[in-house]
Protein backbone atom coordinates (compact mmCIF):
# COMPACT_ATOMS: atom_id res chain seq x y z
CA UNK A 1 0.00 0.00 0.00
CA UNK A 2 1.55 3.50 -0.97
CA UNK A 3 1.94 5.91 2.22
CA UNK A 4 2.53 9.43 2.42
CA UNK A 5 4.64 11.61 4.81
CA UNK A 6 3.62 15.10 5.21
CA UNK A 7 5.05 17.08 8.35
CA UNK A 8 6.45 14.00 9.56
CA UNK A 9 3.60 12.19 9.84
CA UNK A 10 2.93 9.00 7.73
CA UNK A 11 -0.46 7.98 6.01
CA UNK A 12 -1.68 4.79 4.29
CA UNK A 13 -3.40 6.29 1.03
CA UNK A 14 -4.23 4.21 -1.93
CA UNK A 15 -3.63 4.88 -5.94
CA UNK A 16 -5.58 8.23 -5.58
CA UNK A 17 -4.92 9.48 -2.39
CA UNK A 18 -7.53 8.54 0.07
CA UNK A 19 -6.99 7.44 3.60
CA UNK A 20 -7.13 3.60 3.92
CA UNK A 21 -8.41 4.40 7.59
CA UNK A 22 -10.76 6.97 8.62
CA UNK A 23 -9.48 6.39 12.07
CA UNK A 24 -6.13 7.92 11.29
CA UNK A 25 -7.26 10.80 10.11
CA UNK A 26 -6.06 13.97 11.58
CA UNK A 27 -5.93 17.78 10.94
CA UNK A 28 -2.85 17.59 9.07
CA UNK A 29 -4.33 15.07 6.60
CA UNK A 30 -6.72 17.53 5.48
CA UNK A 31 -3.42 20.11 5.03
CA UNK A 32 -1.96 17.38 3.07
CA UNK A 33 -5.10 16.86 0.74
CA UNK A 34 -5.49 20.66 0.74
CA UNK A 35 -1.41 21.11 -0.90
CA UNK A 36 -2.61 18.38 -3.31
CA UNK A 37 -5.99 19.84 -4.65
CA UNK A 38 -4.07 23.52 -4.45
CA UNK A 39 -6.46 25.16 -2.31
CA UNK A 40 -4.60 27.93 -0.83
CA UNK A 41 -6.09 28.04 2.41
CA UNK A 42 -8.44 26.21 4.25
CA UNK A 43 -11.05 28.68 6.02
CA UNK A 44 -13.97 28.44 8.12
CA UNK A 45 -16.23 26.98 5.65
CA UNK A 46 -13.75 24.31 4.60
CA UNK A 47 -13.94 23.37 8.05
CA UNK A 48 -17.55 23.23 8.24
CA UNK A 49 -18.14 20.67 5.51
CA UNK A 50 -15.05 18.91 6.31
CA UNK A 51 -16.46 18.33 10.13
CA UNK A 52 -19.96 17.93 8.58
CA UNK A 53 -19.07 15.13 6.46
CA UNK A 54 -16.85 13.55 9.68
CA UNK A 55 -20.21 13.91 11.36
CA UNK A 56 -22.35 12.49 9.19
CA UNK A 57 -20.35 9.20 8.64
CA UNK A 58 -19.79 8.62 12.42
CA UNK A 59 -23.62 8.57 12.80
CA UNK A 60 -24.88 6.82 9.71
CA UNK A 61 -21.73 5.13 8.60
CA UNK A 62 -22.57 6.44 4.74
CA UNK A 63 -21.68 9.54 3.17
CA UNK A 64 -24.21 12.30 2.93
CA UNK A 65 -26.14 12.47 -0.34
CA UNK A 66 -25.25 16.17 -2.16
CA UNK A 67 -28.94 17.36 -1.76
CA UNK A 68 -28.56 16.50 2.13
CA UNK A 69 -25.01 18.02 2.51
CA UNK A 70 -26.02 21.58 0.92
CA UNK A 71 -29.13 21.39 3.10
CA UNK A 72 -27.50 21.32 6.09
CA UNK A 73 -24.36 23.10 5.49
CA UNK A 74 -26.16 26.20 3.59
CA UNK A 75 -23.68 25.68 0.86
CA UNK A 76 -24.92 25.40 -2.77
CA UNK A 77 -23.40 22.42 -4.91
CA UNK A 78 -21.48 25.45 -6.90
CA UNK A 79 -20.47 27.22 -3.92
CA UNK A 80 -18.59 23.61 -2.67
CA UNK A 81 -17.23 23.52 -6.17
CA UNK A 82 -15.54 26.93 -5.15
CA UNK A 83 -14.29 25.19 -2.02
CA UNK A 84 -13.35 21.86 -3.39
CA UNK A 85 -12.39 22.19 -6.63
CA UNK A 86 -12.46 18.54 -7.50
CA UNK A 87 -15.81 18.05 -6.11
CA UNK A 88 -17.66 17.01 -2.83
CA UNK A 89 -16.47 13.55 -3.43
CA UNK A 90 -13.06 13.81 -4.76
CA UNK A 91 -12.10 16.70 -3.06
CA UNK A 92 -14.55 17.53 0.21
CA UNK A 93 -14.58 13.12 1.13
CA UNK A 94 -11.29 12.83 1.02
CA UNK A 95 -10.57 16.13 3.02
CA UNK A 96 -12.58 14.37 5.54
CA UNK A 97 -10.48 11.03 5.27
CA UNK A 98 -14.02 9.50 4.43
CA UNK A 99 -14.17 6.05 2.56
CA UNK A 100 -13.19 6.25 -1.56
CA UNK A 101 -16.41 7.23 -3.40
CA UNK A 102 -17.92 3.85 -5.42
CA UNK A 103 -20.11 2.73 -8.09
CA UNK A 104 -19.95 3.45 -11.12
CA UNK A 105 -18.84 7.11 -10.90
CA UNK B 1 -6.91 27.06 -6.04
CA UNK B 2 -4.26 29.20 -7.82
CA UNK B 3 -3.54 26.96 -10.78
CA UNK B 4 -5.87 24.26 -10.47
CA UNK B 5 -8.72 26.91 -11.32
CA UNK B 6 -6.52 29.77 -13.18
CA UNK B 7 -7.40 29.68 -16.84
CA UNK B 8 -9.92 26.96 -16.48
CA UNK B 9 -12.36 26.29 -19.00
CA UNK B 10 -15.20 24.44 -18.57
CA UNK B 11 -19.07 24.06 -19.85
CA UNK B 12 -18.75 24.65 -23.27
CA UNK B 13 -20.24 20.85 -24.10
CA UNK B 14 -19.70 19.24 -27.41
CA UNK B 15 -18.67 20.86 -30.69
CA UNK B 16 -21.82 21.56 -32.55
CA UNK B 17 -23.01 18.73 -34.66
CA UNK B 18 -23.40 20.91 -37.75
CA UNK B 19 -19.99 22.00 -37.54
CA UNK B 20 -18.56 18.98 -39.35
CA UNK B 21 -21.23 18.39 -41.96
CA UNK B 22 -20.20 17.51 -45.22
CA UNK B 23 -21.40 20.41 -48.16
CA UNK B 24 -23.97 17.99 -49.27
CA UNK B 25 -25.61 16.97 -45.64
CA UNK B 26 -25.79 20.75 -44.86
CA UNK B 27 -27.93 22.08 -48.16
CA UNK B 28 -29.88 19.07 -47.93
CA UNK B 29 -30.43 19.03 -44.24
CA UNK B 30 -34.20 17.94 -43.94
CA UNK B 31 -35.06 17.22 -47.65
CA UNK B 32 -34.36 13.71 -48.23
CA UNK B 33 -36.97 11.86 -50.91
CA UNK B 34 -35.81 8.22 -50.11
CA UNK B 35 -33.14 6.18 -50.02
CA UNK B 36 -32.05 2.45 -51.27
CA UNK B 37 -29.66 -0.09 -50.38
CA UNK B 38 -27.31 -0.17 -53.51
CA UNK B 39 -25.38 -3.46 -52.53
CA UNK B 40 -24.21 -5.08 -48.87
CA UNK B 41 -22.70 -1.60 -46.94
CA UNK B 42 -23.20 0.59 -49.71
CA UNK B 43 -26.22 3.29 -49.46
CA UNK B 44 -27.50 6.12 -51.73
CA UNK B 45 -29.97 8.99 -50.49
CA UNK B 46 -31.55 10.96 -52.67
CA UNK B 47 -32.57 14.45 -52.04
CA UNK B 48 -35.57 16.82 -52.90
CA UNK B 49 -32.77 18.72 -55.42
CA UNK B 50 -31.84 15.72 -57.26
CA UNK B 51 -27.99 15.58 -55.25
CA UNK B 52 -27.27 11.83 -54.47
CA UNK B 53 -24.88 10.91 -51.26
CA UNK B 54 -23.49 7.64 -51.36
CA UNK B 55 -22.44 5.94 -47.95
CA UNK B 56 -20.71 2.88 -47.46
CA UNK B 57 -20.52 1.50 -44.16
CA UNK B 58 -17.48 -0.47 -42.61
CA UNK B 59 -17.25 -2.50 -39.31
CA UNK B 60 -14.72 -1.14 -36.88
CA UNK B 61 -13.49 -2.49 -33.65
CA UNK B 62 -14.78 -0.13 -31.35
CA UNK B 63 -11.05 -0.18 -28.92
CA UNK B 64 -8.92 1.36 -31.71
CA UNK B 65 -5.69 2.82 -32.14
CA UNK B 66 -5.09 6.47 -32.71
CA UNK B 67 -3.42 5.11 -35.83
CA UNK B 68 -6.49 3.45 -36.87
CA UNK B 69 -8.08 6.64 -36.93
CA UNK B 70 -5.50 8.27 -39.04
CA UNK B 71 -6.03 5.45 -41.84
CA UNK B 72 -9.67 6.57 -41.21
CA UNK B 73 -8.93 9.96 -42.14
CA UNK B 74 -6.47 9.32 -44.82
CA UNK B 75 -9.35 7.70 -46.79
CA UNK B 76 -11.61 10.63 -45.84
CA UNK B 77 -9.14 13.05 -47.03
CA UNK B 78 -8.58 11.14 -50.30
CA UNK B 79 -12.21 10.42 -51.34
CA UNK B 80 -14.41 12.40 -49.26
CA UNK B 81 -13.32 15.66 -48.47
CA UNK B 82 -12.09 14.63 -45.05
CA UNK B 83 -15.40 13.72 -43.62
CA UNK B 84 -16.37 10.76 -41.92
CA UNK B 85 -18.88 9.28 -38.98
CA UNK B 86 -19.12 7.04 -36.06
CA UNK B 87 -22.99 5.11 -36.27
CA UNK B 88 -24.78 4.02 -32.65
CA UNK B 89 -23.33 0.71 -33.29
CA UNK B 90 -19.80 1.70 -33.79
CA UNK B 91 -19.34 1.17 -37.55
CA UNK B 92 -17.83 3.79 -39.74
CA UNK B 93 -19.69 5.84 -42.57
CA UNK B 94 -17.62 7.11 -45.28
CA UNK B 95 -19.82 9.67 -47.75
CA UNK B 96 -19.51 10.24 -51.24
CA UNK B 97 -21.27 12.29 -53.93
CA UNK B 98 -20.60 10.40 -57.16
CA UNK B 99 -20.57 7.06 -58.34
CA UNK B 100 -16.84 7.26 -60.13
CA UNK B 101 -15.57 8.07 -56.17
CA UNK B 102 -17.82 5.45 -54.75
CA UNK B 103 -15.88 2.25 -56.82
CA UNK B 104 -12.44 4.46 -55.72
CA UNK B 105 -13.41 4.44 -52.20
CA UNK B 106 -14.57 0.92 -52.48
CA UNK B 107 -11.05 -0.59 -53.61
CA UNK B 108 -9.51 1.82 -50.94
CA UNK B 109 -11.30 0.16 -48.20
CA UNK B 110 -11.10 -3.08 -49.73
CA UNK B 111 -7.23 -2.74 -49.91
CA UNK B 112 -6.93 -1.60 -46.32
CA UNK B 113 -7.97 -5.25 -45.30
CA UNK B 114 -9.10 -3.76 -41.86
CA UNK B 115 -12.30 -2.32 -43.35
CA UNK B 116 -15.19 -4.49 -44.01
CA UNK B 117 -17.82 -3.51 -46.48
CA UNK B 118 -21.33 -4.27 -44.83
CA UNK B 119 -23.83 -3.97 -41.76
CA UNK B 120 -26.55 -2.59 -43.62
CA UNK B 121 -30.17 -3.86 -44.10
CA UNK B 122 -31.08 -7.56 -43.04
CA UNK B 123 -27.56 -8.77 -42.05
CA UNK B 124 -25.48 -9.20 -38.35
CA UNK B 125 -23.92 -5.78 -37.97
CA UNK B 126 -21.45 -4.82 -35.30
CA UNK B 127 -22.06 -5.83 -31.93
CA UNK B 128 -22.63 -3.31 -28.62
CA UNK B 129 -20.10 -4.45 -26.47
CA UNK B 130 -18.09 -3.33 -23.31
CA UNK B 131 -14.68 -2.82 -21.46
CA UNK B 132 -14.42 -6.67 -20.47
CA UNK B 133 -10.83 -7.30 -18.88
CA UNK B 134 -9.09 -4.40 -21.43
CA UNK B 135 -10.00 -1.61 -18.42
CA UNK B 136 -13.51 -3.19 -16.01
CA UNK B 137 -13.15 -4.48 -12.49
CA UNK B 138 -16.34 -5.84 -11.99
CA UNK B 139 -16.24 -7.72 -15.41
CA UNK B 140 -16.99 -11.66 -15.51
CA UNK B 141 -15.82 -12.31 -18.87
CA UNK B 142 -14.07 -10.38 -21.43
CA UNK B 143 -15.34 -8.02 -24.18
CA UNK B 144 -13.52 -7.50 -27.15
CA UNK B 145 -12.01 -11.59 -27.30
CA UNK B 146 -15.45 -13.19 -27.50
CA UNK B 147 -17.09 -10.56 -29.75
CA UNK B 148 -13.94 -10.63 -32.39
CA UNK B 149 -14.67 -14.14 -32.39
CA UNK B 150 -18.26 -14.20 -32.75
CA UNK B 151 -17.99 -11.51 -35.54
CA UNK B 152 -15.21 -13.55 -37.15
CA UNK B 153 -17.77 -16.54 -37.37
CA UNK B 154 -20.20 -14.97 -38.64
CA UNK B 155 -18.49 -12.34 -40.91
CA UNK B 156 -20.75 -13.81 -44.16
CA UNK B 157 -23.62 -12.51 -42.81
CA UNK B 158 -22.05 -8.92 -42.04
CA UNK B 159 -20.89 -8.54 -45.70
CA UNK B 160 -24.32 -9.95 -46.90
CA UNK B 161 -28.14 -9.77 -46.18
CA UNK B 162 -29.77 -12.61 -46.75
CA UNK B 163 -31.67 -13.08 -42.80
CA UNK B 164 -35.10 -12.60 -42.28
CA UNK B 165 -35.05 -9.50 -40.53
CA UNK B 166 -31.72 -7.56 -39.41
CA UNK B 167 -29.85 -9.52 -36.16
CA UNK B 168 -28.59 -7.23 -33.45
CA UNK B 169 -26.22 -9.32 -31.26
CA UNK B 170 -25.13 -7.33 -27.92
CA UNK B 171 -22.38 -7.99 -25.45
CA UNK B 172 -21.95 -7.15 -21.66
CA UNK B 173 -19.05 -8.46 -19.66
CA UNK B 174 -21.73 -8.21 -16.26
CA UNK B 175 -25.35 -7.83 -15.77
CA UNK B 176 -24.69 -4.21 -15.25
CA UNK B 177 -25.46 -4.78 -18.74
CA UNK B 178 -24.18 -1.77 -20.15
CA UNK B 179 -24.90 -1.26 -23.50
CA UNK B 180 -27.89 -2.75 -25.47
CA UNK B 181 -27.83 -7.01 -24.24
CA UNK B 182 -31.29 -6.30 -22.46
CA UNK B 183 -33.12 -5.24 -25.67
CA UNK B 184 -31.15 -7.40 -28.25
CA UNK B 185 -31.74 -10.36 -30.97
CA UNK B 186 -29.02 -11.81 -29.31
CA UNK B 187 -27.31 -11.20 -26.33
CA UNK B 188 -24.32 -12.13 -24.40
CA UNK B 189 -23.91 -11.44 -21.05
CA UNK B 190 -21.36 -12.43 -18.25
CA UNK B 191 -22.59 -14.11 -15.13
CA UNK B 192 -20.71 -15.37 -12.10
CA UNK B 193 -21.62 -18.33 -10.01
CA UNK B 194 -20.05 -18.24 -6.75
CA UNK B 195 -21.01 -15.59 -4.06
CA UNK B 196 -18.30 -12.88 -2.74
CA UNK B 197 -15.31 -13.23 -0.66
CA UNK B 198 -15.57 -10.96 2.24
CA UNK B 199 -12.36 -8.82 3.20
CA UNK B 200 -13.08 -8.99 6.77
CA UNK B 201 -10.22 -7.03 8.15
CA UNK B 202 -10.52 -3.79 6.36
CA UNK B 203 -14.32 -4.01 4.69
CA UNK B 204 -15.33 -1.34 7.50
CA UNK B 205 -12.36 0.95 6.14
CA UNK B 206 -12.87 0.86 2.42
CA UNK B 207 -16.85 0.12 2.18
CA UNK B 208 -20.01 2.20 3.61
CA UNK B 209 -21.17 -0.34 5.12
CA UNK B 210 -25.31 0.34 4.67
CA UNK B 211 -24.82 1.20 1.27
CA UNK B 212 -23.34 -2.02 0.52
CA UNK B 213 -26.26 -3.80 2.34
CA UNK B 214 -28.79 -1.92 0.21
CA UNK B 215 -26.80 -2.62 -3.17
CA UNK B 216 -28.22 -6.66 -2.72
CA UNK B 217 -31.64 -6.93 -4.93
CA UNK B 218 -32.22 -10.08 -2.49
CA UNK B 219 -31.21 -8.57 0.92
CA UNK B 220 -28.72 -11.62 1.03
CA UNK B 221 -26.63 -9.10 3.07
CA UNK B 222 -26.90 -7.85 6.79
CA UNK B 223 -24.29 -6.57 9.21
CA UNK B 224 -22.51 -8.68 11.19
CA UNK B 225 -19.29 -8.28 13.44
CA UNK B 226 -16.44 -11.06 12.51
CA UNK B 227 -13.31 -11.15 14.94
CA UNK B 228 -14.00 -7.54 15.99
CA UNK B 229 -14.40 -6.13 13.47
CA UNK B 230 -17.34 -4.39 12.00
CA UNK B 231 -18.01 -6.45 8.66
CA UNK B 232 -21.14 -7.80 6.81
CA UNK B 233 -21.96 -11.26 6.04
CA UNK B 234 -23.55 -13.29 3.30
CA UNK B 235 -26.76 -15.18 3.23
CA UNK B 236 -25.21 -17.87 0.36
CA UNK B 237 -28.59 -19.06 0.15
CA UNK B 238 -29.90 -15.96 -0.85
CA UNK B 239 -27.06 -15.05 -3.18
CA UNK B 240 -27.70 -15.27 -7.03
CA UNK B 241 -24.12 -13.41 -7.42
CA UNK B 242 -25.17 -10.33 -9.24
CA UNK B 243 -21.47 -8.84 -7.84
CA UNK B 244 -23.47 -5.49 -6.80
CA UNK B 245 -22.15 -5.32 -3.25
CA UNK B 246 -18.63 -5.26 -5.23
CA UNK B 247 -19.90 -2.34 -7.13
CA UNK B 248 -20.10 -0.39 -3.75
CA UNK B 249 -17.07 -2.47 -1.76
CA UNK B 250 -14.11 -3.15 -2.82
CA UNK B 251 -13.54 -5.89 -0.09
CA UNK B 252 -16.28 -7.97 -1.08
CA UNK B 253 -14.86 -9.49 -4.40
CA UNK B 254 -16.39 -12.62 -6.40
CA UNK B 255 -15.14 -12.76 -9.77
CA UNK B 256 -13.66 -16.57 -10.13
CA UNK B 257 -12.05 -18.32 -12.93
CA UNK B 258 -14.01 -21.52 -12.89
CA UNK B 259 -17.72 -19.63 -11.92
CA UNK B 260 -17.40 -17.14 -14.08
CA UNK B 261 -19.16 -17.51 -17.85
CA UNK B 262 -21.58 -16.22 -20.05
CA UNK B 263 -25.07 -16.46 -20.38
CA UNK B 264 -27.11 -16.50 -23.55
CA UNK B 265 -30.29 -14.25 -23.93
CA UNK B 266 -32.63 -13.54 -26.98
CA UNK B 267 -35.35 -12.06 -28.62
CA UNK B 268 -35.04 -8.41 -27.77
CA UNK B 269 -35.78 -5.60 -29.73
CA UNK B 270 -36.06 -1.56 -29.44
CA UNK B 271 -37.75 -1.05 -32.62
CA UNK B 272 -41.76 -0.29 -32.54
CA UNK B 273 -42.17 -1.43 -36.23
CA UNK B 274 -44.80 -4.51 -35.99
CA UNK B 275 -44.65 -5.26 -32.36
CA UNK B 276 -43.56 -3.55 -29.13
CA UNK B 277 -40.28 -3.45 -27.67
CA UNK B 278 -39.21 -6.43 -26.18
CA UNK B 279 -36.36 -7.68 -23.32
CA UNK B 280 -34.18 -10.44 -24.20
CA UNK B 281 -35.11 -13.70 -22.16
CA UNK B 282 -32.71 -16.06 -20.96
CA UNK B 283 -31.79 -19.03 -23.64
CA UNK B 284 -28.22 -20.79 -21.96
CA UNK B 285 -27.97 -20.18 -18.43
CA UNK B 286 -24.34 -20.72 -18.15
CA UNK B 287 -21.06 -21.45 -20.83
CA UNK B 288 -17.80 -21.30 -19.59
CA UNK B 289 -15.37 -19.05 -20.56
CA UNK B 290 -13.07 -20.31 -22.92
CA UNK B 291 -10.45 -17.70 -23.86
CA UNK B 292 -8.93 -16.70 -26.36
CA UNK B 293 -11.89 -18.06 -29.03
CA UNK B 294 -15.33 -19.09 -27.07
CA UNK B 295 -15.39 -21.95 -29.27
CA UNK B 296 -18.79 -23.07 -27.42
CA UNK B 297 -20.26 -19.55 -27.19
CA UNK B 298 -19.67 -19.07 -30.88
CA UNK B 299 -21.55 -22.82 -31.33
CA UNK B 300 -24.25 -21.50 -29.26
CA UNK B 301 -25.18 -18.47 -31.15
CA UNK B 302 -24.63 -19.95 -34.83
CA UNK B 303 -27.39 -22.84 -33.94
CA UNK B 304 -29.54 -19.74 -32.51
CA UNK B 305 -29.03 -18.05 -36.15
CA UNK B 306 -29.21 -21.47 -38.36
CA UNK B 307 -32.56 -22.01 -36.76
CA UNK B 308 -33.71 -18.54 -36.63
CA UNK B 309 -32.87 -18.29 -40.78
CA UNK B 310 -34.67 -21.78 -41.73
CA UNK B 311 -38.07 -21.20 -39.63
CA UNK B 312 -38.33 -17.27 -39.62
CA UNK B 313 -40.46 -15.64 -41.78
CA UNK B 314 -39.20 -12.58 -43.75
CA UNK B 315 -39.25 -9.10 -41.94
CA UNK B 316 -39.58 -11.49 -38.28
CA UNK B 317 -37.11 -10.52 -36.28
CA UNK B 318 -36.07 -13.19 -33.36
CA UNK B 319 -37.98 -12.31 -30.42
CA UNK B 320 -41.55 -12.32 -33.22
CA UNK B 321 -40.43 -15.36 -34.53
CA UNK B 322 -39.81 -17.08 -30.74
CA UNK B 323 -43.07 -15.76 -29.86
CA UNK B 324 -44.81 -17.60 -33.21
CA UNK B 325 -43.75 -20.78 -32.87
CA UNK B 326 -43.44 -20.68 -29.07
CA UNK B 327 -40.49 -20.99 -26.51
CA UNK B 328 -40.58 -24.73 -26.22
CA UNK B 329 -40.44 -25.24 -30.08
CA UNK B 330 -37.45 -22.79 -29.70
CA UNK B 331 -36.09 -25.08 -27.43
CA UNK B 332 -36.57 -27.81 -29.44
CA UNK B 333 -35.39 -26.46 -33.08
CA UNK B 334 -32.17 -25.48 -31.76
CA UNK B 335 -31.23 -28.62 -29.20
CA UNK B 336 -30.45 -26.05 -25.62
CA UNK B 337 -31.68 -27.95 -22.48
CA UNK B 338 -33.93 -26.29 -20.60
CA UNK B 339 -33.25 -26.38 -17.12
CA UNK B 340 -34.92 -24.86 -13.65
CA UNK B 341 -32.70 -21.45 -14.10
CA UNK B 342 -34.87 -21.12 -16.62
CA UNK B 343 -37.63 -20.48 -14.91
CA UNK B 344 -38.11 -16.82 -13.32
CA UNK B 345 -38.38 -16.84 -9.49
CA UNK B 346 -37.61 -13.15 -8.98
CA UNK B 347 -40.17 -10.33 -7.29
CA UNK B 348 -42.80 -10.37 -10.11
CA UNK B 349 -42.11 -13.61 -11.51
CA UNK B 350 -45.54 -15.35 -12.00
CA UNK B 351 -46.23 -12.91 -14.73
CA UNK B 352 -43.77 -14.48 -16.33
CA UNK B 353 -45.41 -18.36 -15.65
CA UNK B 354 -48.07 -19.98 -18.50
CA UNK B 355 -51.46 -19.62 -17.44
CA UNK B 356 -52.71 -21.29 -20.08
CA UNK B 357 -53.71 -24.66 -21.24
CA UNK B 358 -52.36 -23.84 -24.70
CA UNK B 359 -48.89 -25.83 -24.79
CA UNK B 360 -47.23 -27.61 -27.96
CA UNK B 361 -46.01 -31.32 -27.03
Amino acid sequence: MPTVTFKGKTYEVDEDGFLQDPESWDEDFAYYVKEEEGISELTDEHWKVIRYLQEYYKKNGIAPMVRIMTKVTGYKLKQIYELFPSGPGKGACKMAGLAKPTGCV
Amino acid sequence: MAEMVANRITDIGPPKYDEMWPEIIKNNYGKWLHHEILEPGVLVHVAESGDKLYTVRCGATRLMTTHMVEDYCKIADEFCGGYFRFTTRNNVEFMVTSTEKLEGLKKALAAAGNMPIGGTGHSVTNIVHTQGWVHCHTPAIDASGPVKSVMDALFDYFTSMKLPAQVRIALACCLNMCGAVHCSDIAILGVHRKPPVIEHSHLDKMCEIPTTIASCPTAAIKPSKVDDFKSVAVNADRCMYCGNCYTMCPAMPLADADGDGIAIMVGGKVSNSKCMPKFSKLAIPYIPNEPPRWESTVKAITTILEAYVSGAKRYERIGEWIERIGWERFFDVTGFEFTKRHIDDYRFAATTWRTSTQFKW
